[in-house]
């Protein structure tokens, strides 16, 4: 208590200084004045009273010093003071106090913002209650659903019959929640409201998924376990996001009616703010249903089949239990589970049923395919922010080393007249911590700008909102505040440790000269450190460059100029299977009449439509395939006259025209296709089905060439495609889903520009109530595709530059200082003779010395940057020597040009005047 | 400089303990007037700077045992006079008593005799 108090007395007096200084002295002075007046009254001198009163006081400067380091914070004046003298002295150098800033600025900004995504993405945890009691099934995330009873690998998904019986079987769940993989669309009209419908991200949950998550309602109720049942009333949640952006948080919408996909549902509740679902992905869901109203909504049975695998589950485990007994105990329900549907099951789920496991994983982040997808992109992105700020410290200490070398007589001049080691060592860091503490604050304006626009980039916004926020949040600010503080100890233990190699001697000495060696060998080596750095830098972003460039100019197999995409939901507007056939047709002829269209056609999935089904394939005349064989193929349904609108060639046959819905079943397959199943055989009019259906569904009536669809393997050849007519249905009825067509591909003249809404207007033309989902250039829709990999590119190379211009300020600075050394040497070699090439030579070549050292110290550094890239390349070899080679010519000649400068001055040097300078 | 710090702490404490004692009995008194009261009570046998008084004072105030204020000296000048607060008072009793408690246990032991251990 009193040690307390007295700390705070001594901090307050840190204000009161000068007050207390004033005290201090009128207070001595007084009492000397009376000790004066004792002894005078003595009988003594005058002269001799005074004499012994000081005497008697004692050593007063000794006594005053202690008093003041008893009165304030001794430490903290002293940092005061060396704070407020490294602000003069950076004011006394305002070009390198700037330039020290803001190369500072970059570096520090560059990995903040990069660390925002990575914090934001990766190591945030969802905004629920305890997140770290949560665990979900999977080690991955699929995106489509899957056979319930047959998965690879591990079982990530379950069918709804599969999670009712986890959910009763595993006590060690306090509560176990499922909700559909990947989403939903839904076309959402408010009841009795005018509008037209609109589309809105929807997902089905269970009913406890809100009790799991410990999420309570903004307004309303949440979901409740009853709401699962089948009979109760449909009911939804609203995400807070919805609620006000498009109802103006109208209290109205809790207990409104609203019609999704045309089916009234009662809006119970809305979500708290903040609250994004179980993943963080683009689009959100602004509609939470209950499980059960799936069947309703969707007009499927994906409910009811427990062989349909379409949800995550993710759970909230008892107070102290242990999470890997629940994944025992889970791994025997699930072979329980199977075993009791092993009279359902097909032939190849029965051979793999033994092999099928199950893995729990912490949840608490939820289930992301984002993270999955951005992890090893953002990795590589903190490592190349990691390396610019090393070539910053570099560059930073180089700065700082010239200037402790011009502060070398002041330092000795202070340790002369008795300055402490310590103190000039403090002084030397103080300024160091100050300028990174400087360059970290504007590095954090930069991040917040450039976290921004690389959101902005890495997410467009036409894609959605995306629950990331840019804004600086406290971690990202410790980040900050830690990587400054770490970089001002990186450049400024140098200068400190040569502050206290200075001999007190060298002041009274007054020379100039025989410092350059002393300070220049850790310098050369900055510079080579930064060579070395920024080669790996350089090759790392023209492989990425290379790989990005190779990925836009391949062969897609399909026409992206003059070809628009629109997508609509059939579903939305209530259409029935049977009336589909028709509406493709009438959409066909309405949208062909709009001018300037030349073809249109329609198909499930239109290439990088980020949808896609697969399917076994059974060759007639072969044995059914095995459980383990590899016979995958792509499906997709398509109407006449979809490869010519789509510009992609048929090589052999014909492709699909308006297939009557009773002839014989055709299919078109791609060159892929062939080469999978049908190698060294000429495949039309060969029959194949699939292992479900048999071996004799389709007859091949033509080849395609190979297109990309899919937006993943794009470093590998496109996979195995074949297109079935939407007319044509097989029997049994397998996958009704599909065909339900989503993408239209409309070709137009050269020239013409399609408007959206006069695509909406051919839509409305044919059904008011079919909302047109989006409507985008094809070559929108593959440029999209390379979106990440453009932004990791184009990061990388701005980083990559960065890096050049500071490696070339820093061989700058360091060729300038040595000319400006030898100015005196150059002077005597001319004035005997020399030319003043030979004087450029000598310049030029310690140089090119320190560079060429700089880059055979980046050769292996380059080779580490490309193993890191590894996959990320699309099939540009990691060790590309056009890459490697223009890096090192690139660092080279930069570094070349910056020499190049202060050799030329140092040439045009007269002998006479450098002899005078001496 | 270590070791001189710690003489001079011991010292202090000391001090610190005349100083409460003289403020007990003189009432309020400026730096000089408790200076000349300690060398009179303690005659030749304790010679001290009277300057490291100050920052003695300083430390007491800064604890809150002691307060001061402005007041007019003897020879009608401005001094700071300074007066033992409530918890200054019970600081003085605690540490009379623990010096009392020490001084007697000191006392007893030094006045062993060889014999008094057989």
């Amino acid at each position: 208590m009193k040690a307390l108090r007295r700390a705070l007395r001594r901090l307050a007096s840190l204000a009161t200084k000068r007050r207390d200084e004033q005290r201090m002295r009128i207070e001595m002075e007084e009492h000397m004045a009376l000790q004066m007046g004792e002894n005078l009254r003595a009988g003594v001198s005058p002269v001799e009273a005074r004499r012994r009163a000081a005497w008697q006081f004692g050593p007063i400067e000794a006594i005053q010093e202690s008093y003041r380091d008893q009165r304030g914070l001794p430490w903290m004046e002293t940092l005061a003071r060396d704070v407020s003298q490294a602000l003069r002295r950076l004011r006394l150098a305002p070009a390198f106090a700037l330039a020290t800033i803001v190369t500072l600025a970059l570096g520090i900004g560059a990995t903040t913002s990069i660390f925002t995504l990575v914090h934001a993405v990766l190591l945030q945890s969802l905004p629920v209650a305890n997140p770290a009691a949560l665990y979900r099934l999977g080690r991955t995330t699929p995106a489509n659903f899957m056979n319930a009873y047959n998965q690879h690998r591990e079982i990530s998904l379950v069918s709804y019959d599969g999670y009712q019986y986890f959910r009763s079987h595993t006590p060690g769940f306090a509560e176990l929640a499922a909700f559909e993989v990947g989403g939903h669309r839904l076309g959402v009209r408010r009841a009795g409201a005018e509008a037209l419908a609109q589309t809105y991200p929807g997902e089905f949950v269970s009913g406890n998924y809100f009790t799991m998550f410990g999420i309570n309602p903004l307004a309303g109720r949440m979901l409740s376990a009853r709401d699962e049942d089948v009979s109760a009333p449909a009911v939804a949640v609203m995400s807070d996001r919805l609620w006000r952006q498009q109802y103006g948080a109208d209290p109205a919408v809790i207990g409104g009616v609203f019609n999704l996909n045309g089916k009234p549902v009662t809006v119970v509740g809305i979500t708290p703010p903040g609250f994004f679902g179980d993943s963080l992905r683009n689009n959100p869901p602004d509609f939470f249903l209950p499980l059960t109203t799936a069947p309703t909504i969707e007009g499927d049975n994906d409910l009811t089949h427990p062989e349909t695998a379409w949800l995550s589950m993710i759970g909230r485990i008892q107070p102290g239990a242990r999470p890997a007994a629940i994944e025992a105990a889970m791994r025997v329900e699930l072979r329980q589970w199977l075993q009791a549907h092993w009279g359902v099951m097909g032939a190849r789920a029965r051979a793999n049923l033994a092999r099928q496991t199950l893995f729990l994983e912490p949840g608490g982040a939820g289930i992301s395919r984002m993270r999955d997808q951005y992890q090893q992109w953002l990795e590589i992105l903190m490592t190349v922010s990691g390396l610019v700020l090393l070539i910053v410290c570099a560059n930073v200490a180089n700065l700082m080393l010239v200037r402790s070398l011009e502060r070398r007589r002041q330092i000795s001049l202070s340790r002369a007249l008795g300055a402490r080691t310590s103190r000039v060592v403090g002084q030397a860091l103080t300024e160091c911590m100050l300028l990174a503490l400087l360059g970290g604050g504007a590095g954090l304006g930069l991040a917040f700008a450039g976290t921004r626009l690389i959101l902005g980039l890495a997410f467009p916004p036409s894609a959605g909102p995306v629950p990331i926020s840019a804004a600086p949040s406290l971690p990202v600010l410790f980040f900050a505040l830690g990587v400054s503080l770490l970089t001002g100890i990186g450049f400024g233990i140098a200068p400190a440790w040569m502050a206290t190699r200075v001999d007190p001697i060298e002041a009274l000495r007054g020379g100039g000269r025989g410092l350059v060696s002393a300070g220049s060998a850790p310098r050369k080596a900055m510079v080579v450190l930064q060579a070395a750095l920024c080669l790996a830098l350089l090759s790392e972003s023209g492989l990425l460059s290379a790989a990005l460039h190779r990925l836009e100019t391949q062969d897609l197999g399909f026409e992206q100029n003059g070809r628009t995409i629109a997508s609509i939901d059939p579903t939305l507007a209530g259409y029935g299977r049977e009336q589909l056939s028709p509406l493709y047709a009438r959409i066909r002829t309405s949208i062909a009449g709009i001018p300037g269209v030349v073809a249109v056609g329609m198909a499930a999935y239109a290439p990088f439509s980020a949808n896609n089904r697969d399917s076994s394939v059974w060759v007639e005349g072969r044995k059914p395939p095995g459980p383990d064989e590899d016979v995958q193929a792509w499906v997709d349904r398509v109407t006449g006259g979809y490869f010519e609108a789509l510009g992609n060639r048929i090589v052999r046959g014909r492709g699909i025209g308006d297939e009557s819905a009773s002839s014989r079943h055709i299919a078109v397959v791609n060159q892929a296709f062939v080469r999978k199943f049908l190698p060294h055989e000429d495949p039309i009019g060969k029959h194949f089905g699939r292992a479900d259906l048999g071996p004799d569904v389709y007859e091949i009536v033509g080849v395609a060439q190979d297109a990309r669809y899919l937006t993943f393997g794009l470093d590998q050849p496109p996979q195995p495609f074949y297109f079935l007519p939407e007319s044509q249905r097989e029997t049994p009825e397998k996958d009704a889903g599909s065909h339900f067509l989503q993408d239209i591909v409309i070709a137009t003249r050269p020239g013409v520009v399609l408007a959206p809404e006069a695509v909406a207007r051919a839509l409305a033309a044919v059904n008011p109530n079919l909302p047109l989902t989006s409507a985008r250039p094809m070559s929108r829709q593959v440029a999209a595709e390379f979106t990440q990999q453009r932004l990791i590119a184009r990061l990388t190379s701005l980083f990559g530059i960065l890096s050049l211009i500071l490696a070339c300020t820093g061989m700058y600075g360091i060729t300038a200082y040595n000319a400006g050394c030898r100015t005196g040497e150059i002077g005597v070699r001319m004035a005997l003779g020399a030319g003043r090439g030979e004087a450029m030579r000598l310049i030029l070549q310690g140089a090119f010395w320190l560079t060429a050292l700089g880059l055979v110290l980046g050769l292996p550094l380059m080779l580490a940057a490309g193993r890191l890239l590894g996959n990320q390349l699309y099939g540009v070899s990691p060790f590309s020597a056009p890459v490697a080679l223009a890096a090192v010519a690139a660092l080279g000649l930069s570094t070349l040009v910056a020499s190049l400068v202060p050799a030329l001055r140092a040439s045009r040097i007269s002998p006479a005047q450098a002899l005078r300078a001496e | 400089m270590p070791s001189a710090k710690e003489k001079n702490d011991v010292r202090q404490g000391t001090l610190a303990l005349m100083v409460l004692k003289t403020l007990e009995a003189l009432g309020p008194l400026h730096g000089y007037g408790i200076a000349r009261r300690i060398e009179q009570i303690s005659e030749d046998l304790l010679s001290v700077n009277q300057g490291t008084l100050y920052p003695v004072l300083l430390k007491l105030e800064q604890e809150g045992s002691v307060a001061s204020a402005w007041g007019v000296s003897e020879n009608n000048r401005k001094a700071r006079f300074y007066r033992l607060t409530r918890a200054g008072r019970r600081q003085l009793d605690a540490e009379t008593e623990s010096w009392d408690t020490t001084a007697a246990i000191m006392g007893r032991f030094l006045a062993v005799k060889a014999e008094d251990f057989s």
